[in-house]
């Protein structure tokens, strides 16, 4: 402690007397300002150079009381309560039988679920690139050629050499939202 | 100065130790069982070493370079707990819980942290905090959750416990490990010290359910309020009455 003391009392000297030195070219921006204030004739450093610079500030002054430093530790029960609380909302998923909280998706089933979006998601890139999606992207698995080529005409296919996992239906990809229109034509009352 | 703060981003993070566990046969060593797999990702310069080994025995270390720290054993006193050999007792006596004491050293997290998660802990069935704990969103918690499940092995393998899920933790309590000093630069040519700390976590487990109350003196019903009370005004006396 004392050696940063004595290290930061060093560069405040160090930096008053650069304040006040002469430069060959514009002195800092700073010692104008200093300048201005001060006489720039006085050589010498008052303590309120040190102390007026903000670097005793942040001291405490003060022993913090037993009562302080248990606030700080446990907060207030009603408010902010820092200890961990048990948490009761905690149920074991049906499927894997890992806990979860409840109202959230059990972490491990969804990770099954993330892990083989990414998959495809890097199979699309390798595939397709980076180029603009225009056209609907379907990706079939291993041994998916039940599809006619008139249902794949307007999409663009992406293979993955993998058998289909059993959760993943083709029910899934439905589109729950309204289907896009089949023509172009638009009564003036569909108009909104 | 700044050789130390190079070389503390060199620090490797300790791997599970629990990664080597399905290799171990029955007459498998202390070090043998806590031995951990190198670690393959920090070794950039050459400066500090990449691969950890479990000098300290029993407790396993935590996120502490080797190379720096082979002087640097840890507690030890903690273990010394499972060595003791207890008299054996009368056919009358009701049998010892069977207990393990465990600990894991030199975690790189503070101390003060760590504590909200030890006081968690204390007084929980193993495996109430084992599901707690995997909500708990603390570095710390990782580190105490796998401390837990290594001390449960070793119940069951070697200290004579006949369920897994039959233990309770006793004692959970934090310790102060080294600590680095740093700098760092401030306006105004100003240095502020930074603290790398490491803590040493020391865990209990004991067989059989665990209490209703942990801490001693329980909260009393008001029935055994009344009770006391009662006692209490009974036993009043009238000095040199008759």
């Amino acid at each position: 402690m004392p050696r940063i003391l004595l290290l930061s009392i060093k560069t405040i000297i160090g930096n008053l007397e650069n304040l006040f030195a002469m430069v060959k070219g514009s002195p800092p921006a700073l010692a104008m300002i200093m300048s201005d204030r001060n006489n720039p004739t006085t050589q010498t450093f008052s303590l309120k150079d040190v102390i007026g610079d903000g670097f005793l500030w942040a001291v405490p002054k003060h022993r913090r009381s037993v009562e302080k430093r248990l606030n700080r530790k446990f907060g207030f029960p009603e408010y902010v309560w820092k200890p961990l609380k048990e948490k009761r909302n905690l149920r074991s998923c049906l499927k894997c039988g890992h806990e979860h909280e409840l109202g959230v998706l059990c972490s491990f089933c969804y990770d099954i679920v993330r892990k083989e979006t990414h998959q495809m998601q890097e199979k699309i890139q390798e595939s397709l690139g980076v180029a603009p999606i225009d056209q609907e992207v379907v990706v079939l698995y291993d041994g998916e050629n039940d599809l006619s080529p008139e249902a794949l005409k307007g999409s663009r296919v992406v293979e993955i050499q993998k058998p289909r996992p059993m959760w993943f239906t083709k029910n899934l990809l439905q589109k729950s939202t309204q289907q896009s229109a089949d023509t172009k034509e638009v009564k003036p009352s569909d108009l909104g | 100065m700044h050789k130390v703060i190079r070389q503390m981003t060199q620090l490797s993070l300790q791997t599970p130790l629990l990664a080597t566990t399905t290799s171990i046969t029955s007459s498998g060593s202390v070090a043998k069982l806590l031995a951990v797999v190198p670690t393959t990702t920090i070794t950039q310069t050459g400066d500090c070493c990449g691969v950890h080994t479990s000098a300290a025995s029993g407790g396993g270390s935590g996120g502490l370079c080797a190379k720096w720290n082979k002087h640097n054993y840890g507690p030890r006193r903690w273990l010394e707990y499972n060595k003791t050999v207890h008299p054996p007792q009368e056919t009358e006596e009701e049998p010892r819980k069977a207990y393990v004491c465990h600990m894991r050293s030199n975690i790189k997290y503070s101390p003060d942290k760590m504590w909200y998660i030890a006081a968690f802990v204390r007084g929980m069935s193993v495996d109430e905090a084992l599901k707690q704990l995997n909500f708990v969103l603390k570095k710390g918690a990782t580190d105490v959750k796998e401390t837990i499940l290594e001390a449960q092995q070793m119940a069951v393998e070697r200290h004579n416990v006949e369920y897994r899920s039959n233990l309770w933790i006793a004692e959970s309590f934090v310790g102060k490990g080294r600590v680095f000093k740093g700098l760092r630069r401030h306006a105004r040519g100003r240095f502020g010290r930074v603290e790398y700390k490491h803590c040493h976590y020391f865990l209990r487990l004991e067989e059989g359910e665990p209490p209703q109350h942990y801490y001693a003196p329980e909260p009393q019903t008001p029935q055994q309020q009344y009770e006391h009370w009662l006692q209490q005004m009974r036993s009043r006396k009238v000095i040199n009455s008759l």
